[in-house]
């Protein structure tokens, strides 16, 4: 059972203090949502635990393993991968390429498991399974965000972080998406955190939610209560 | 007849040899985002080295995988000691602007240093290269076919290290890590993939792709601490006129060239040749101003 457990994050984005002291824990084998505005610093925290972004102060823990501040080609190997936002993708690269992009760093040890991991996500997302030969940039916004995701789960993360997957999808792809997630998740115990703007989406199927506003958590509870927190939705997300 | 053909089949040989060049050029560009003006000087200094072995009784091939070898070390050192730092130094806001060229201008800097320092160990005088095979016309009877030996080892290496390469960089892992590193390196990184790593590795393949050429270059050039340097010019221009970002453009670009250069050398005069490529190089940029095979305009930071 590994959790991730922030602790007090402080990130820096240019000049703007984008975390100012943020902490929460997101479970084992649950979707954790991050919800809040357009620069709650949702990204910015996402980025910081994949290493992208180097945090100033506070620890990030994952497992037994203090991961603050290591490089994301360290920080992938450890089990934690990152979908950042706009639907990542090599478009001149074809999509078994982005795929296999994904698991290069493990295939020389576990050639076979990764083999079995691509045609994993093929049945996972049928729709690229139609498609391997084709460019990724010939795809559609919905498949390029499940090639993606696609691209995070060969490397056989256990927790995966979710960057935005709705941002410019029409909602039935929406659904289907995080369908696919929240079934991964019940179906392998995979951990979740998911960044979203569309907080109803993200609530529905999300375990615990934590609300950020300006760099700061100002609600960590379970996601039907947050749900059903009209006061805070009003004062937060604006609806 | 027989002048035309063997000015197409020298022009050709010459062609694949800037094309390594320009290959060089293109790889170093895609691979880590620098201009490298440094290359052709550092195919000098290693077929500097091929020619001391040489002198001093080794076999040709010795020297020529010695400098092979060398040209990817080169590299790699020029990557590590120099290029890596420069790209972690944090660009202050008066030089971020300016942020994409340093790497270029420290190039320019390395090309200096080879020079000054191949002109200190090897007094600059200007030595003959010798070449594995035959370089005179094969004879027929009494005539001559229009081609060399040496022609032909030319085109078939420059052959075998274009499909390599071709293979290296479609089939492989480490292909496909270097390509993901040039296109998106946050990607790269995030899919675990070491990006700085695959920079010195494409400064690697690229300072053995330079070295190569030097090697095939020398024998009709004469080796001196500058003779390299107008392969320079006709490199870079041939991978200006490939799209600089497409090694495939760059082989296009190389063979035009040389072509080219051959068919002025022949039926023009010599001294044209610089205008020869200046008019190929505005030509290329007036009707495609980002190269035959460039893609659309896309720079990398």
């Amino acid at each position: 059972m590994k959790n991730l457990m922030v602790s007090d994050l402080v990130t820096d984005y240019g000049h703007v203090r984008a975390l100012d002291g943020v902490s929460f824990i997101a479970n084992s084998g649950e979707i954790t949502t991050v919800i809040g505005a357009n620069g709650a610093g949702k990204s910015t925290l996402l980025r910081t635990i994949s290493g992208l972004e180097k945090a100033k102060s506070g620890t990030i823990s994952w497992g037994d393993l203090l991961i603050t501040n290591l490089a994301p080609e360290e920080i992938v190997r450890l089990g934690v991968a990152h979908v950042p936002e706009g639907h990542a993708v090599i478009p001149t690269f074809s999509v078994l390429e982005n795929i296999e992009m994904g698991a290069l760093f493990r295939k020389r040890k576990n050639s076979t498991d990764v083999k079995v991991a691509i045609s994993e996500v093929l049945d996972l997302f049928p729709r690229l399974a139609e498609r391997v030969k084709q460019s990724a940039g010939s795809l559609s916004g919905g498949e390029r965000q499940m090639l993606a995701i696609s691209r995070a789960l060969v490397s056989r993360p256990e927790l995966l972080l979710l960057d935005e997957p709705s941002l410019g999808l029409a909602p039935l792809v929406v659904e289907q998406i995080i369908q696919s997630i929240n079934q991964l998740c019940r179906s392998t115990g995979l951990t979740v955190l998911l960044v979203e703007q569309n907080a109803n989406t993200a609530l529905a199927v999300a375990d615990h939610g934590v609300l950020l506003a300006l760099g700061k958590v100002v609600s960590d509870q379970p996601a039907a209560k947050m749900r059903a927190d009209s006061a805070l939705r009003t004062a937060y997300l604006g609806y | 007849m027989n002048t035309f053909i063997s000015t197409l089949i020298t022009g050709t040989a010459n062609g694949a040899i800037f094309a390594l060049a320009a290959l060089g050029l293109v790889i170093v560009w895609r691979g880590a985002g620098v201009v490298n003006f440094a290359q052709m000087g550092q195919a000098m200094f290693t077929t500097y080295i091929a020619s001391n072995l040489i002198a001093s009784g080794n076999s040709y091939w010795l020297a020529f995988i010695v400098a092979l070898i060398s040209g990817s070390l080169l590299g790699m050192i020029i990557d590590l000691l120099i290029m890596r730092p420069l790209a972690h130094k944090k660009s202050s806001s008066a030089t971020k602007t300016l942020a994409g060229t340093i790497p270029v201008i420290a190039s320019l800097g390395i090309l200096a240093i080879l020079q000054a320092l191949a002109g200190i160990f090897w007094a600059g005088e200007e030595r003959g290269f010798p070449t594995p095979v035959n370089s005179f016309y094969f004879k027929n009877g009494d005539g001559t076919l229009p081609f060399s030996a040496f022609n032909l080892f030319v085109i078939g290496v420059v052959l075998i290290v274009l499909l390599s390469l071709t293979y290296f960089f479609t089939q492989t892992g480490a292909g496909l890590g270097m390509r993901a590193a040039a296109l998106n390196p946050e990607v790269a990184r995030l899919s675990g993939i070491k990006v700085s790593r695959m920079r010195t590795l494409s400064w690697a393949i690229s300072g053995a792709a330079g070295s190569l050429a030097g090697l095939l270059i020398t024998p009709s050039t004469n080796l001196s601490p500058n003779t390299l340097d107008l392969i320079l010019i006709i490199a870079f221009t041939a991978a200006v006129v490939g799209g600089l970002d497409s090694p495939l453009g760059a082989v296009i670009g190389g063979l035009i060239l040389g072509i080219g250069i051959a068919l002025v050398t022949t039926y023009g005069s010599p001294e044209n040749v610089f205008l020869a490529i200046l008019f190929v190089l505005l030509a290329v940029q007036l009707i495609r101003p980002n190269g035959i095979l460039g893609g659309k305009q896309v720079r990398r930071g």
